[in-house]
């Protein structure tokens, strides 16, 4: 009897004790790098071993690599035409390219149509100018500047998406006015990381996250003490930076994607006041509705374009298209740290 | 009441203070509120098998009022009841069942004893987290209650051989 | 005096505690934030890893004074009556605690990934 009980319990404690340290459960891992769009990118995911997590978050960085030369505004790459060889022939000559940045560039005009402008990346000319003003003012602050508002008025007038010519077939595209600028930025990082994390999914891996610049994109689940899935937590960022809460919300989320636009991110002074990096096209001046505003949809490239569009438009306005869209939620934070968010939304914080 | 009983509850509550006294200056071991060691126990559960479950019950509840006000408070009081009060129906149903000697009884009084006060310990913060200490009080529990099963086995017998018990 | 019966009670009792307590430190791990509870209700969650001072409530009143050292937690003060909080040792792994029952407060140690962000959207 005595020995039947004895070995019963060490039975159960041996089963405890495996399962504490369970064979073959998936472990989690973390890749970083600083290398691809400027900014910092981070692959978090879920492998048997360190090894497949390698292969994934290795294929997941090339991929993201690719998209990065094709994507390009400001640098060349040998062997390489990108946007920026797009730009540089505008009004001269067709340019063949990569069939990513044909489906970009399609991806973006359909964005262009649903927002009725708001996403436009043949507004180049107007942002270019003040990319060189931030630029130039943030290596010299003394002597920062804003662009010539006369200046900004006559580049509006080259920026007309329709001048962009999309050939499918022979695989080019041609901007027909020479004073015309392609400018990707709202869209272009969110889109390649929607690219990369299908292709890692397709390759296998499941349960997986990726963020490039604060792009987050989740798929499936992360896995918790017991190695039950339960979604990915995501935060959103306190657009006061000074604040000891580092964010607003947190987020339960598996395969969405969620990504922020706020005044926060790239921003240069002039003369004591902020100028910040989304341009309004209807005013060629950065957007005073809020700070920041956020994304949230399983498709990442449609957050990042979603994210630019609503941080330029009257909250009543943003708010109709994101009630508008399914499965697409908003947080809008504005001037006075007051948010509005949108119906989905609460169902989706954490606790 | 007869007088046997008289001298017998004057005798344990006596010895109660003692313990209780001996208890207050032992620190414990593992820093937990609220928690005793039990050896007031000893008390109970000579009670219990020399006078009876009832007499026994009564003489816990005395014990804990008394020592209560003497060396604790009402929160150490309120400590006190569960323990006392699960120790000793865990000890009146082990009884019960014949199958336990005195040791084996005053084990499972001494675990009961340590897992009521937790109980009411959880009850107020309000937090589960105490749980993880309740392996380490049950092992503790195993310990003085098999010591006081022992020395109450003792006094048992002693009290049974004296004069006035055999009427 | 002590019955067979009694032994296997004992041996069974203290296999469950053992199992339980083997159970315990083979899962334990470090924690990553400290969280104060004053009645159940959580008063604030702190880091592990970084060295702070915490008073709980208020020194006019009733308080207890927290230290997060080298990603340790203690109870350094505390005007409470038996002072079982202050004795107690310094808290580091996952799900130990410091009680202070006279006060109603408990700081837990929990681990942070359950409660923390993977990953933050900016």
């Amino acid at each position: 009897m005595k020995q039947k009980i004895t070995a019963f319990l060490l039975g159960m404690m041996m089963i405890s004790m495996l399962s504490a340290c369970s064979f073959g459960k998936d472990m989690r891992y973390e890749a970083s790098f600083l290398e691809l769009f400027d900014t910092a990118s981070v692959i978090v995911g879920y492998a048997k071993s360190e090894e497949e997590f390698t292969k994934y978050s290795q294929m997941i960085y090339d991929e993201l690599k690719v998209y990065n030369e094709l994507y390009d505004i400001y640098n060349d790459y040998e062997g390489v035409n990108n946007i920026k060889t797009i730009n540089d022939n505008a009004g001269i000559k067709p340019v063949k390219v990569d069939r990513k940045i044909i489906d970009l560039l399609l991806f973006s005009r359909d964005w262009y149509e649903k927002t009725n402008g708001e996403i436009n990346v043949a507004f180049g000319s107007v942002l270019s100018l003040w990319h060189d003003h931030r630029t130039a003012g943030l290596d010299n602050p003394e002597k920062a500047t804003l662009p010539d508002y006369e200046e900004l008025k006559a580049r509006n007038q080259h920026i007309d998406i329709d001048d962009m010519v999309i050939d499918e077939e022979a695989s080019t595209i041609y901007l027909k006015d020479p004073e015309m600028s392609l400018d990707v930025g709202a869209i272009a990082k969110g889109y390649a990381v929607e690219r990369a994390a299908l292709f890692a999914q397709q390759a296998g891996f499941e349960n997986g996250m990726i963020s490039v610049g604060g792009n987050v994109r989740t798929f499936g689940n992360k896995l918790d003490d017991n190695g039950k899935e339960i979604p990915w937590s995501v935060g959103i960022q306190n657009p006061d930076l000074s604040s000891d809460e580092k964010t607003l919300y947190v987020l339960n989320l598996s395969g969405y994607s969620l990504v922020t636009s706020g005044i926060y991110e790239r921003y240069y002074v002039v003369d004591g006041k902020q100028y910040h990096h989304i341009i309004d096209p209807k005013t060629l001046m950065p957007t005073e509705y809020f700070v920041s505003v956020s994304i949230i949809c399983p498709d990442s490239g449609m957050a990042d374009a979603l994210s630019t569009a609503v941080f330029n438009m009257p909250y009543e306005e943003g708010s109709k298209l994101i009630e508008g869209l399914d499965g697409v939620e908003a947080l809008w934070v504005f001037p006075d740290q007051s948010m509005k968010y949108s119906s989905g939304f609460q169902a989706m914080i954490k606790e | 009441m007869k007088t046997r009983n008289v001298a017998m509850y004057g005798m344990l509550i006596a010895l109660a203070f003692i313990l209780s006294y001996i208890e207050s200056i032992i620190p414990i071991p593992v820093p937990i509120p609220g928690i005793k060691i039990g050896l007031a126990n000893l008390v109970v559960i000579t009670a219990l098998f020399t006078m009876g479950p009832k007499q026994a019950f009564v003489l816990s509840m005395l014990r804990i009022v008394l020592v209560g006000f003497t060396f604790g408070n009402l929160s150490t009081m309120m400590f006190s009841f569960a323990g006392g009060m699960l120790s000793w129906l865990l000890m009146v149903a082990a009884k019960r069942w014949k199958r336990f000697s005195m040791t084996g009884v005053s084990i499972l009084g001494g675990i009961g004893h340590n897992i009521g006060q937790i109980l009411v310990a959880m009850w107020v913060i309000n937090n589960s987290v105490l749980l993880y200490y309740l392996p380490f009080l049950i092992i503790s529990g195993l310990v003085t209650g098999a010591v006081i099963g022992i020395v109450g086995a003792l006094i048992t017998a002693n009290i049974k051989k004296l004069d006035f018990m055999k009427n | 005096m002590i019955k067979k019966s009694d032994l296997i009670l004992a041996g069974v009792i203290l296999i469950i505690a053992l199992a339980a307590i083997v159970f315990i430190n083979v899962t334990k791990k470090e924690g990553a934030v400290v969280v104060v509870t004053i009645g159940g209700d959580v008063y604030k969650t702190l880091p592990l890893d970084e060295d702070t001072t915490l008073t709980i409530g208020d020194k006019q009143g009733d308080y207890n004074v927290l230290e997060i050292r080298g990603g340790e937690a203690k109870m350094t003060e505390a005007n409470c009556p038996d002072k079982i909080c202050v004795a107690h040792r310094s808290i580091h792994y996952d799900h130990e605690s410091i009680i202070c029952l006279p006060h109603g407060v408990s700081v837990e140690i929990r681990d942070g990934e359950k409660s923390d962000v993977d990953m933050i959207a900016n």
